[in-house]
């Protein structure tokens, strides 16, 4: 076929544009490909590759293209300071509780709002304010609520007779503070997505349960959240990778303080490179928190894959 | 197992009524289908006497007991939904025990991992072991028992849902359409497997189906439905040979029952533009009905309704013939009527544009009332056909 097509293609115009739309079919799929995969080349991929180069180098930020190779001294540097097992514990601390408490937080809201209620349309929209605002205005908002002398949560405190808490300078308090502003800000968007979730769990089958004598628990346990699980699986995927590279919000309301007790590895990675100049070791910092990230996407994955073999038997 | 009594039931969706004053009693062991096409409001009728939707208006009654407010588990009727509607995540075998384990579980089995812990206690328990795996026997579930709803065929997933419905021993069993989703040979088997069950376990169903072949061949009692009202209650014999207006003269039966637009006078009956033959006692302002079958194809001028043969279908055992009626004018060769179908046993050779003439006996025609669409009793038609 190609042949006759070629053949003609000398003779006739109409030919000649025939062999111009083989090839062009030929050629469309990796013209679809080529602007992602440029895109993550020079976003994605380099910046990776570089920074992993990084963190066997001595580089200073003062001029970063004069590199020493050191092989893997920066992670030995970085194994033998106490500070790196803090921020490593910090980080995992506040991002497994920032999947916790956002998720179960915005399921909740999500099973709520899945329920028919006058004025449910504004309720949802009210919700998901804290996931449209822009991470730096929220988190002035915030220091303003956590604000020691004239805060809202202080003065309702206040109101109810107790002492004033240092929401934000005490290492008791610091941490749960930043988590109730990252649940606030994360809850929403979990709520969006599991609210579309449980809009596809088939009516029937929930009807089903009611009739084998279900109650309300026992249907959500058998048919609502195995239905939804994927989604919930996914987004606590997200919550959790999002939490462990988070700094904005921790940066602007606690800068890593007091004492370290809020310094996850990403605003630890900012001080060692924007203060001490030194990129190797913050690179270093940059794998680890890469590997952490890398961890839950392989958890998930292997979730992922146990499901799809429970469900082909 | 209960006497069900519906009473002046009805059912509204804000201004819309779905269903008008439904009044029905329902025996014990009876199949009682509701037939009737689509949007007709069976399946909701069906719903509400699985208290899976509100009763606008009226009385549910089991056994004399109101149940209007009554929860689906608290009525013990069993569902099978068009869907089959089982729970993907689980096995054959949890699906099928999934009641029995709900029947033996209690509030402060909700405690996580407790509940994890007693469910999978629940699912081994000696008595639901042995339920569960009876039930499977029955319907030739047992080498199915460890694969999950995804993996199975349309059949195979139908008779979960049936032995799910099963295994809790309910003394009602509504069934809203299970056999839609299967193809033709399926069906024909599910039918039959159907009305085995119900012979074994004599108890009450109810079957909404918008199939007639379904609701004549499983029903004891079919109730024949349309725009939310009743058209006709009865036994399948009665609903096929005398049904109670027009709407079931043709709802039921395939081909349906052939109507004629005739004019009677003095003991003739005419068709405008057509031919006119002798038929005593014919009720004025009628439409005559006959069922296909009824109808015998003669040789051209050899019976009373001369037709020239326009479409001829061959189904094997039986053939279905459709007919146009010649007319008397000389401008206009067919009236304008509709086609009207004869039934004829085996295949015999029979090809359109080929001329006939169609006689019955006049015992096997109904008449209806051209305005109301209603039958008019036998007694009023004497059985008399030239």
């Amino acid at each position: 076929m190609t042949d006759l097509l070629l053949q003609a293609d000398a003779k006739t115009p109409v030919a000649r544009s025939a062999r111009g739309g083989i090839r062009w079919r030929g050629m469309l799929p990796y013209v679809f490909i080529v602007p992602p995969v440029l895109y993550l080349a020079v976003f994605m991929f380099y910046p990776l590759g570089r920074q992993i180069w990084l963190s066997f180098t001595r580089t200073r930020l003062m001029n970063p293209n004069r590199s020493e190779f050191t092989g893997l001294s920066n992670y030995e540097r970085l194994f033998a300071d106490p500070e790196f097992y803090m921020a490593l514990q910090v980080t995992v601390v506040y991002s497994a509780l920032a999947v916790i408490l956002g998720v179960t937080v915005g399921m909740i809201a999500a099973l709520a709002l899945n329920r028919p209620f006058p004025g449910r349309a504004i309720v949802r929209a009210v919700l998901l304010f804290g996931w449209a605002c822009p991470n730096v205005a929220a988190s002035l908002v915030w220091l303003w609520i956590f604000n020691e002398r004239s805060g809202v949560l202080n003065t309702i405190v206040t109101g109810l007779g107790l002492d004033r808490i240092a929401w934000l300078t005490t290492t008791e308090m610091a941490l749960p503070s930043i988590l109730l502003v990252t649940v606030w800000q994360v809850a929403p968007f979990v709520m969006l997505v599991m609210l579309a979730a449980l809009q596809s769990v088939p009516e029937e089958v929930k009807e089903a349960a009611r009739i084998d004598n279900a109650d309300s628990l026992s249907v959500f346990r058998a048919v609502t959240l195995p239905h939804v699980m994927p989604t919930l699986q996914l987004v606590s995927l997200l919550v959790a990778v999002w939490s462990i590279r988070r700094f904005d919000i921790i940066y602007l309301l606690t800068g890593g303080g007091p004492i370290g007790s809020t310094s996850t590895l990403i605003v630890k990675l900012r001080q060692i490179a924007f203060e001490n100049y030194d990129l190797g070791l913050a690179s270093a910092y940059g794998v680890i928190g890469l590997i952490l990230a890398l961890t839950v996407a392989v958890i998930h994955a292997l979730f992922n894959r146990r499901r799809q073999k429970r469900s082909q038997q | 197992m209960p006497h069900i009594e519906l009473d002046h039931i009805g059912k509204s969706f804000g201004t819309t009524n779905v269903i008008r004053d439904f009044n029905a009693s329902i025996a014990d062991g009876e199949f009682l289908v509701l037939l009737g096409p689509s949007g007709c409001g069976k399946s909701t009728l069906l719903r509400m006497i699985a208290g899976l939707g509100d009763i606008t208006r009226g009385i549910l009654s089991f056994d004399g007991r109101r149940v209007n407010d009554w929860t689906p588990s608290q009525r013990g009727v069993a569902f099978v939904f068009q869907s089959y509607a089982l729970y993907p995540h689980m096995t054959v075998r949890e699906n099928i025990a999934f009641p029995l384990v709900m029947d033996a579980f209690r509030k402060w089995y909700h405690i996580p991992v407790v509940n994890t812990v007693m469910r999978w206690k629940l699912m081994r328990r000696a008595d639901i072991a042995e339920r569960t795996a009876r039930i499977a026997e029955q319907l030739e579930l047992t080498a199915l028992l460890d694969r999950r709803p995804a993996n199975l065929s349309g059949g195979q997933r139908q008779r979960v849902a049936l032995a799910r419905s099963l295994v809790r021993d309910p003394s009602l069993y509504l069934l809203d359409e299970p056999l839609s989703n299967l193809d033709a040979k399926l069906r024909t088997q599910m039918r039959a497997e159907i009305s085995t069950l119900h012979n074994r376990v004599r108890k009450t169903f109810i079957y909404v189906t918008h199939d007639q072949v379904e609701a004549m061949t499983m029903a004891t009692k079919i109730i024949v439905m349309n725009k939310g009202e009743i058209q006709q209650i009865g036994t399948p014999d009665q609903i096929y040979s005398d049904p109670a207006n027009t709407f079931v003269a043709r709802f039921v039966g395939a081909p349906p029952m052939n109507l004629l637009d005739v004019a009677t006078a003095r003991g003739t009956v005419s068709i405008p533009g057509g031919p006119s033959w002798g038929h005593e006692a014919a009720p004025e302002n009628a439409l005559m009905g006959i069922r296909p079958e009824n109808l015998v194809l003669n040789p051209e001028g050899d019976g009373p309704i001369p037709v020239e043969v326009v479409v001829v279908e061959r189904l094997g055992a039986e053939t279905i013939i459709g007919c146009r009626i010649l007319s008397d004018r000389r401008d206009q060769r067919f009236l304008d009527t509709d086609l009207v179908f004869v039934r004829v046993q085996g295949n015999p050779r029979i090809v359109a544009g080929t001329r006939y003439a169609l006689s019955y006996a006049a015992e096997d025609v109904r008449w209806f009332d051209r305005a109301t669409g209603a039958a008019i009793p036998h007694a009023t038609a004497l059985p008399n056909c030239a």
